[in-house]
């Protein structure tokens, strides 16, 4: 077989889309060219509108803004919505446990790890929810695996594709940034498969540096050269090569009329300018006001593993990032201000961890989690599942049993959030119900 | 455009063609992808073969390599030590404290400064450029990712450049059985991974996980949960000492008692546990599971994404044969026909770069200033850092991936273009920093005639070959011009716009794939 790179071991190539992959991609770049470029007739310099530019691409979409919050290398879930009413937490915890007295207040046995301060308005309004023990219902403890899966989110089929991926190909009501994935280099697998992607670092460096200048006139003819070489050198190139080429070329102009544009957040949004979650968030927020008909957006958050370390209320690794997290997350959502209303944000780990601590003051993999909800349409306030137990007799190979399906959580979200039609594509084989954390739009 | 009812294949090798070369074989029609693929001239197998044993070919290693049998370059590559390497050399020379002993940082650089894990990246991605031991460091870049320790990290300031000249050089075409001991027993790993704090009372599974996972016979060898704690206790007792940061071994924490990992047991009932650990990793290294894992990665990373099984297995019969020396492999890898006729793939991020600087002869900063030498590569360091792939900074214990499908990324291709543009044009790093890139010196020596003659020979010389009918004429247009309109002395195309011109036919998928 001859092409210019190969595509078989590929985790993007679904089983059943992969005739249509290639062609689905290009009718859709052509289409999106062709209706991109109506909507600047008119315009002196084009890439100076952000909203007009896909003006005239039709968005049925009307679902929630579905944030995914990937905490990436294992999150102790049990040190973030903390089991204080749990005998067996603290026993089993010496060290790294979480003293009741410092907990925030939580739900029923559950209080809310201290760094969580600056959500905790939010919990109390009832935008802030949490789902614990949850899991994938296969477990594995190794990390890659987990993950691969996690994204996959259909255990027992052979579908390639990611989970967000299938709900984004079922709606079929894309425009070029349907699907953003923020912050990182490499695009999380639970967006692989035929749905268009922009992946990007941030919004300000998403521009084509030779045709970025002062003098907007001079800039908008370069890019438009550039544009028109490249769409056609990529035209026709393999999927790999030509995918993510379109996606860039799509987008270019409105990243363009974006940083141009600048932003200022909401009065009261502080974003740690050092925290790359924090400057993902707000440009996240900043696509989202902008009207650009984003629909999904998959954030990475990394560096959860703390197999040392995990430390105490004092000292250690976790207070750190849950500080970040929490900031940040606070940042987005008075940022956002009354569009929170049409967004939903989910924290996703690939697995829990090791109830008992090791000897490094910290603990190794896991199984079941906890997943945070926030959002305009959470039912919050409260700890959904069905805790299992910390006794002995009651985890699964020393770990906190999963009972509750991630899946189940994410297909109530895409349900009754998102409008989803069918969710047996997005999630084939899910048997759990609803779990009632968010109310139907 | 094609007909929205081809089939993915038939677009595949339409792919081929358009994402290729068009000297690269003839257009296969679309349906016809199931026999076998064009068979390569001499030229283009001296070709394939330099984009992939090397960080890309330049006009004058495709000389060098032209005027001997390619087989012979192979095993010149193989023994890194017999080539000279004055480029490589000069790189080493500007970094002398990498040749430092983990006492001496200790001793002679403040504690947990992360300059000298800096450093190794930056002294890294200049060998990767420049050295004439390419295979050798192409390898280096492959078991850094193959037993990842992520530079920079917490834990290993003192000693992750010792790690690369000690355990990832010494043994990058040695055999993997002494790679693996040697991983095993460096501070650097044992901390990486938390060995170094297992003890007997509560072993930590980190580095026994990943040991089993990722270093050698792979998540699905069958081994079960508590194999893979026995894995961690028969490791107990490596650890580091806090006052030397040396590796030692403390049999006051070695668990004792019964072990069984797959077929591997022992009874482990001394306190002194290294003969247990020692018979552990070299059952490890030569485990069937192992040798398919690594060939496996090896076929991914030097013939296709898909890798053929019959090389794979193969490869690892030559692996098992050969007690994991790894000259062997790569001997008969590059000789097979599968390796001569493996489709292309995707160059990612950092060899996309390294390729760049090779083919537009971007070199080291002439001249005594030391300074303004490592100036420049940390500049590059930078670079191929905001691409997403700086050398060894993968953050977890596996290695980035190695497939194109991971690494599909708008923001990467984006990232790519302005790359090439900013190298072509010595923007950033420019030539107070580096040898920078002179695009006059791209040109022929006699001015074409034509605008056409330019591209040709522009991509002749940046791409070894002749763009696509439809790339060349977007690059005319891209220009204004026809492939007829005569070539003036004063165009501004051979001048302030030449660079635009360079980065354009750089970001031809043709460049993106290797």
């Amino acid at each position: 077989m001859t092409s210019d790179v190969t595509t078989e071991s590929c985790p993007t190539c679904p089983a059943t889309a992969a005739d249509t992959r290639g062609v689905s991609r290009r009718g859709l770049l052509s289409g999106m060219l062709g209706l991109t470029a109506a909507g600047y007739v008119g315009l002196s310099a084009p890439g100076m509108s952000t909203r007009l530019a896909f003006a005239s691409t039709p968005s049925a979409y009307e679902g929630d803004v579905l944030v995914v919050l990937s905490l990436r290398g294992g999150a102790d879930g049990l040190s973030i919505v903390v089991p204080t009413g749990d005998p067996d937490y603290l026993m089993k915890r010496p060290t790294i446990g979480v003293p009741q007295g410092a907990l925030l207040p939580g739900d029923g046995i559950f209080g809310l790890h201290p760094e969580l301060k600056p959500l905790q308005p939010l919990w109390q309004s009832g935008a802030f929810g949490a789902v614990h023990a949850v899991g994938q219902m296969d477990p594995t403890r190794s990390h890659f695996e987990a993950l691969r899966e996690m994204e996959r989110g259909a255990p027992g089929a052979s579908l390639r594709s990611g989970w967000l991926d299938r709900a984004l190909t079922q709606r079929g009501t894309g425009t070029p940034f349907q699907a953003v994935n923020l912050g990182d280099a490499l695009p999380t697998q639970q967006l692989a498969g035929p749905a268009p992607v922009l992946a990007m670092s941030s919004v300000n460096s998403f521009v084509l540096d030779i045709a970025d200048g002062d003098d907007a006139t001079y800039a908008a003819t370069e890019l438009a050269r550039w544009r028109r070489a490249l769409t056609t050198m990529y035209d026709g190139a393999s999927a790999p090569i030509a995918g993510p080429a379109s996606a860039a070329l799509s987008a270019l102009r409105t990243t363009v009329g974006l940083k141009r544009g600048g932003y200022t957040p909401a009065p009261g949004a502080s974003y740690d300018k050092d925290s790359d979650l924090a400057m993902a968030l707000r440009d996240l927020a900043r696509l989202i006001k902008a009207g650009v008909g984003l629909q999904v957006a998959a954030v990475e958050f990394d560096d959860w593993d703390m197999h040392d370390d995990l430390g105490t209320l004092s000292a250690g690794r976790l207070r750190g990032k849950l500080r970040e997290l929490a900031n940040a997350l606070a940042a987005f959502t008075t940022d956002l201000g009354p569009r929170l209303a049409d967004v939903t944000i989910v924290t996703l780990s690939e697995f829990g961890r090791r109830v008992e601590e090791n000897g490094s003051a910290g603990v190794d993999h896991g199984h079941g989690n906890v997943s945070l909800v926030i959002g305009g349409g959470v039912n919050g306030g409260k700890v959904y599942g069905s805790w299992p137990g910390l006794a002995d007799a009651d985890l699964d190979d020393g770990d906190l049993a999963a009972t509750t399906d991630y899946r189940a959580l994410l297909a109530e979200i895409l349900t009754k959030r998102c409008g989803q039609p069918g969710i047996s594509t997005v999630f084939p084989g899910l048997a759990d119900g609803p779990l009632g954390i968010v109310r139907a739009r | 455009m094609l007909d929205a009812a081809v089939s993915r294949r038939g677009l595949l090798a339409a792919g081929a063609v358009a994402g290729g070369l068009a000297a690269a074989g003839p257009a296969l029609p679309a349906g016809a992808a199931t026999s076998s693929a064009p068979r390569r001239t001499l030229h283009e197998r001296r070709l394939h073969l330099l984009r992939r044993a090397t960080f890309g070919p330049t006009p004058h290693s495709l000389a060098a390599l032209s005027r001997g049998r390619m087989s012979h370059w192979v095993e010149l590559q193989l023994h890194p030590g017999r080539i000279d390497d004055p480029e490589g050399d000069a790189v080493r020379a500007l970094y002398p404290r990498l040749q430092w002993s983990i006492p001496q940082v200790r001793a002679g650089v403040d504690e947990f400064s992360w300059d000298l894990m800096f450093q190794l990246g930056q002294a890294t991605i200049g060998q990767a450029a420049w050295s004439r031991r390419q295979l050798f460091e192409v390898m280096v870049d492959f078991w850094s990712n193959h037993l990842n320790v992520t530079n920079p990290s917490d834990n290993v300031w003192d000693n992750r450049h010792d790690y690369d000249r000690n355990v990832v050089r010494r043994h990058a075409l040695g055999t993997f059985e002494s790679m693996l001991i040697a991983s095993a027993r460096h501070p650097a790993m044992l901390r990486y991974l938390n060995q170094a704090d297992s003890t007997k009372d509560a072993p930590n599974e980190n580095y026994g996980r990943e040991l089993l996972e990722l270093h050698t016979v792979g998540v699905d060898a069958g081994y079960t949960e508590r194999m893979m704690v026995d894995s961690a206790r028969i490791m107990t007792g490596y650890t580091v000492d806090d006052d030397t940061g040396l590796f030692a071994y403390d049999p006051s924490i070695h668990w004792t008692g019964e072990v069984r990992v797959l077929a591997f047991s022992a009874t482990n009932a001394a306190s002194d546990g290294r003969d247990v650990a020692y018979s552990y990793l070299r059952y490890l290294a030569r485990h069937p599971a192992t040798a398919h894992q690594l060939a496996r990665k090896l076929v991914v990373h030097f013939v296709a994404d898909q890798p053929p099984p019959r090389l794979v297995s193969h490869l690892a019969n030559v692996y098992l044969a050969n007690r994991t020396a790894i000259r062997p492999v790569l001997r008969e890898l590059f000789a097979s026909a599968a390796f001569r006729d493996a489709p292309r793939k995707m160059r990612r991020p950092y060899e996309d770069v390294m390729a760049t600087l090779r083919v537009l002869d971007v070199g080291l900063h002439r001249g005594s200033d030391r300074a303004a030498a490592r100036s420049g590569l940390e500049s590059l360091y930078w670079m191929v850092d905001s691409a997403g792939h700086a050398p060894s900074a993968w953050g977890l214990p596996d290695g980035y991936p190695d497939v194109a499908t991971a690494w599909q990324s708008a923001g990467g291709v984006l990232s790519r273009w302005n790359i090439h543009q900013s190298l072509a044009a010595a923007w950033w790093p420019d030539s107070d920093h580096v040898k920078a890139a002179n695009c006059r010196a791209l040109l022929p020596r006699t001015r074409p005639a034509t605008y056409g003659g330019l591209v040709d020979a522009l991509s002749a010389r940046l791409l070894f070959g002749r763009l696509p009918a439809a790339h060349r004429s977007a690059v005319l247009t891209f220009c204004g011009v026809h492939a007829g309109t005569a070539l003036p002395a004063d165009s501004e195309w051979l001048g302030w716009r030449l660079s635009h011109l360079v980065a354009l036919i750089l970001d031809a998928p043709a460049h993106l794939v290797r």
